[in-house]
């Protein structure tokens, strides 16, 4: 009841104020007239009681702003002015307020662009139904690092038919890749009920439904918004005509919505297909097709916890027949949740932090500017604050008043921050997927959606924001001495230099590092594109057939190619030719693990690898048979030690079990394979050590053993040495091999699997660089006005000086020695961080990758970016000093 | 008129809900009243008596509604409510326990 009443009156307060104001008018009037009233009874003359009467009560004004302050609404009323007030003071100065306006926005922007994609990767729910109950089914991974294994069909079937903890389950596969309309795309084969158990209805045409298991009829698949949106141009007629998947002819029944991902954490893939389809997206050639890796979810029952579901399905799993062939000890089943989001955990976090930390140096560094910015123009606004203070305003009013301005300008930023989130996103979605080399991979990019947490973000950030600009110099304003304030003399402690220094040395502090990142970076990536590989990168290009049926047209096309040299083949040859995979040699001294591929005869000299010694593979050695080897030096001296290799025997006993730790390795095929059998061979040749071709730690190229094969083999990938420019030769290759089938083969060049690692060193270099570049463009306007202001300030005692002998460079030296401090104490305070960071690296598990990659102590890497920074700093000091010395002691003498 | 005193800081509001616990009654009517059944020794200060039942009204103690007062005129009734009732007796006691503990301190001492 009483809380009713409080509503009733606080909501009157704020709704009905006039109401409220012309209520305490009439009753006012109602006091004053039966006082005057009372007090004529009592026999004053009308005049006098009427005055009597008033000054007992005092004015209405008077009593309204005392009632307005026992109902608290002063805090409302003194906001309403207070934005009233800050909206006047924007208009009296109007660059300042758009250049905090702008600082602001930069940095609350770039913040932004990696909080929406830490939101896209972790915070956003996928578009289905209830995704808590969701729970995948998979096996505890012996390893961290090892990729868990899948389930067969069989075992999903009977994980439906023999337990009953989920109401209901799904399969799908890993992402397969296919060619749609002769471009390379990634999607997921599912079990009919795939969208059913999701939730998720399409938003054109229909989902995939149990019925398009059925085999027979056009094949069925269902696009994702994304893949809608960039390759099909959304183009709604794809849902009418076949389109051509891996040669054959599939239907496009349907287009999900934009916020649906299929459970995938970030980005949705290209398609959804049948699983029944499994056979026609694989490559013709693996006969028979190997068991499907399978990923099973389940919508947990709701009256079974996760532990009983467990314990179920462990018991379940016991009595299963082991299906794989794979030797090694099934672990036993887990459930894992699978809410379409990466775990938030503290690894996830990890991965954000050095981004957040990158793009918040930006804010952190602009928001010091604009904190700059406000001490110097607290200065400037000192006799209105001590005019104020003066008659009566309260400091805390004050500085709520100018807390107020503040925010309100940030909230500005915020709205501008957004557009330039969303703008920056878009241009490094954009960029990432034109430069990005199609040979090389399918780069799955997509602007993420911005949602209320965006909004949320962007409103705490402007608050953060506000303090971190904004209450500092409120509160130097404030402290004043109030007399020579309004006097209009500057007051000298309201001078806050130390405070100023403390920016510049944080300003500089974060410049370096960011630019010291970007040094890093340019020099890694310098190194990684001046490394020789030791093999031959240009005018190759390599054919990957992809329907085994065509092979034979394909050969005659190529070897009658005038542009084509040499034709070799090799397998495996997944790297534009290049590959190997594991295996146990048998020397003397037991099991040496090594690596090992097949090439056909030329293949060594189209790579422009040497032999030492010994030879090559004949042309009538071309079978997988030929019980012949080549052995590179290295391999040779693990295997022989102090031996001459050539003519001893060795035995090669493929890794099966390894496959899985080779990139594509998954995909072969492993039972029956032909290329799989342990073999004995003899040693015919030496070839020279290559260094390979690095990638993200990989060395691609290195071979140990090499193994005989010719042209015709299924699988066998086929390289060429082309005349002319390796890019043009592969445009004209592609063109002739799209005549005889447009899914036949994928062609690519060496040349740019070659310079991929500099492609991805490019990404962090151009990133830091542009970030670099904006924090020292702000460290650098922040120092120059930092000068500027003080040489302003410091006029008359310049004046002094030159008046007194000194020179214009004793002018210039004293200003720059100032300005040296926080300078140096920065560039030190940099240094030192960036060190510390790149040591607190290398202790981490990735430092292996991180540091045979990027050099994270280069010292030329230093030099520059330092240099570059001290340079820019002396420049910035430099233009106001030399204006200072040209300062004339007469002018400025007579100033005051 | 000089062997007035001011009402005690901080007991204006026990006074008023004191005052209109028996009645609703009008600001001027609860002055006067105040006044009398102190046989004129407090004095309301008038322009504090407003902010007073401003802010009893804002914490829910009183109400006040328009009526018409004797002279019939309009006027603003001010009646406790029920939570209102209530607080009266917890600041009643509150007020006794201190008085008493002021009157002993000043007769033991």
């Amino acid at each position: 009841m009483r809380l009713w009443h409080i509503v009733r009156s606080r909501c009157r307060t704020l709704f009905f104020r006039g109401g409220r104001e012309s209520d305490l008018r009439e009753e006012w009037q109602f006091h004053v007239e039966t006082e005057r009233e009372r007090l004529e009874a009592a026999g004053m003359h009308p005049d006098t009681a009427r005055q009597q009467a008033l000054k007992m009560l005092g004015s209405v004004e008077q009593l309204k702003e005392e009632c307005r302050d026992a109902r608290g609404t002063a805090v409302v009323d003194g906001l309403v002015r207070d934005v009233r007030f800050a909206c006047r003071s924007f208009r009296r100065a109007p660059l300042a307020a758009a250049t905090i306006v702008a600082t602001v926005a930069l940095g609350l922007g770039l913040v932004t662009v990696v909080f929406t994609i830490l939101n896209a990767y972790v915070f956003r729910v996928d578009a289905v139904r209830s995704p808590e109950e969701l729970f995948a089914v998979e096996r505890q991974g012996s390893g961290s690092s090892e990729i868990a294994p899948g389930f067969a069909r069989e075992q999903y079937d009977a994980l439906v038919r023999d337990t009953n903890v989920f109401s209901e389950t799904f399969a799908t596969t890993s992402d397969v890749t296919v060619w749609i309309d002769g471009l390379r795309r990634q999607g997921r084969l599912v079990t009919g009920n795939f969208f059913r158990v999701l939730g998720a209805s399409a938003a054109r045409g229909r989902t995939l439904m149990p019925s398009d298991e059925d085999q027979g009829g056009l094949p069925a698949i269902v696009l994702s918004y994304r893949s809608w949106a960039q390759y099909f141009a959304s183009d709604p007629g794809v849902l009418d005509r076949p389109v051509l998947l891996n040669g054959a002819q599939f239907h496009v029944v349907g287009i999900m919505p934009e916020d649906f991902r299929g459970l995938e954490p970030m980005i949705a893939p290209d398609f959804w297909a049948p699983l029944s389809r499994l056979n026609e997206f694989r490559r013709s050639d693996l006969q028979p097709a190997p068991p499907a890796d399978l990923h099973i979810v389940g919508r947990l029952k709701r009256d079974v916890s996760t532990a009983q579901a467990v314990a179920q399905l462990r018991a379940w799993d016991l009595q299963q027949p082991a299906v794989r062939s794979s030797a090694r000890t099934a672990p036993s089943l887990v459930l894992e949740p699978k809410p379409g989001t990466i775990p938030f955990s503290a690894e996830t976090m990890l991965a954000f932090i050095p981004l957040f930390f990158a793009f918040g140096l930006i804010l952190l560094i602009g928001c010091a500017n604009v904190a700059n910015l406000l001490l110097a123009r607290a200065v400037a606004r000192q006799r209105e604050i001590g005019i104020r203070l003066a008659i009566g305003a309260s400091r805390r009013r004050i500085v709520g008043q100018l807390l107020t301005e503040n925010f309100l300008l940030a909230l500005v930023s915020a709205v501008l921050a957004f557009a330039i989130s969303r703008l920056v996103l878009a241009t490094i979605v954009h960029v990432m997927t034109t430069t990005f080399p199609s040979d090389i991979g399918n780069l799955r990019l997509a602007v993420p959606p911005a949602d209320w947490r965006v909004a949320l973000f962007l409103l705490i950030g402007a608050v953060v924001s506000t303090m971190m600009f904004a209450l500092a110099p409120a509160l130097q304003a404030t402290r004043l001495d109030l007399v020579r304030a309004i006097r209009g003399e500057v007051v000298r402690n309201g001078r806050p230099g130390r405070a100023r220094d403390l920016l510049v040395v944080a300003q500089v502090t974060g410049s370096v590092l960011l630019l010291i990142c970007a040094g890093i970076f340019l020099r890694s990536s310098w190194v990684a594109s001046t490394v020789d590989p030791g093999i031959r990168t240009s005018g190759i290009v390599s054919v990957k057939v992809l329907n085994e049926r065509s092979r034979g047209a394909m050969l005659d096309v190529l070897t009658r190619e005038p542009s084509v040299a040499d034709l070799v083949a090799s397998w495996p040859g997944q790297f534009g030719g290049l590959g190997a995979l594991p295996a146990f040699a048998q020397g003397p001294n037991g099991n040496v693990a090594v690596s090992y591929q097949f090439a056909s005869p030329d293949y060594l000299s189209v790579f422009g690898i040497d032999l030492v010694r010994g030879r090559g593979f004949r042309q009538t050695e071309r079978s997988v048979n030929d019980a012949v080897a080549i052995v590179s030096e290295k391999t040779a001296r693990q295997i022989w030690p102090g031996v001459d290799p050539l003519g001893q025997v060795l035995r090669i006993e493929p890794d099966v079990d390894g496959l899985s730790a080779v990139e594509g390795g998954r995909n072969i095929n492993t039972s029956n394979n032909p290329l799989l059998v342990s073999r004995s061979v003899v040693v015919v040749g030496i070839a020279r050590d290559i260094a390979g071709i690095r990638i993200g730690g990989m060395r691609i190229g290195d071979v140990g053993v090499y193994l005989p094969i010719s042209v015709e083999v299924p699988t066998a990938v086929l390289t060429m040495s082309v005349h002319g420019e390796a890019e043009r030769v592969r445009h004209v290759i592609a063109d002739r091999l799209a005549a005889i089938d447009p899914n036949a083969g994928e062609v690519s060049t060496l040349q740019t699997l070659a310079r991929a690692e500099v492609y991805l060193l490019g990404v962090p270099f151009w990133l830091t660089l542009a970030l670099g570049t904006l924090a020292l463009l702000l460290t650098l306007s922040g120092l120059f006005s930092v000068v500027s202001y003080l040489v302003e300030q410091r006029t008359r005692e310049i004046g002094v000086r030159i008046a007194l002998g000194a020179t214009g460079r004793n002018v210039v030296a004293l200003l720059l020695s100032q300005s040296a401090r926080p300078v140096g104490i920065g560039v030190l305070a940099g240094v030192t961080l960036t060190s510390a960071l790149a040591a607190a690296l290398l202790a981490t598990p990735a430092a292996e990758t991180i540091g045979s990659t990027v050099r994270l102590f280069d010292p030329i890497a230093y030099a520059g970016s330092l240099l570059c920074i001290v340079t820019a700093c002396a420049g910035a000091t430099l233009i106001p000093a030399s204006r200072a010395a040209r300062i004339k002691p007469v002018t400025a003498l007579r100033q005051d | 008129m000089s062997d007035q005193t001011d009402v005690l800081q901080g007991t204006l509001d026990l006074l008023i809900m004191k005052t209109i616990a028996i009645e609703a009654m009008h600001g001027w009517a609860i002055a006067q009243r105040i006044q009398q059944m102190s046989d004129e020794l407090l004095r309301v200060q008038q322009g504090s008596l407003y902010p007073a039942l401003h802010r009893l009204e804002h914490q829910g103690w009183i109400v006040a509604e328009w009526g018409t007062s004797e002279s019939n005129r309009r006027a603003r009734f001010y009646s406790l409510t029920k939570a209102g009732r209530k607080q009266l007796g917890v600041e009643l006691s509150k007020w006794e326990r201190l008085s008493s503990g002021v009157h002993l301190v000043l007769q033991r001492t």
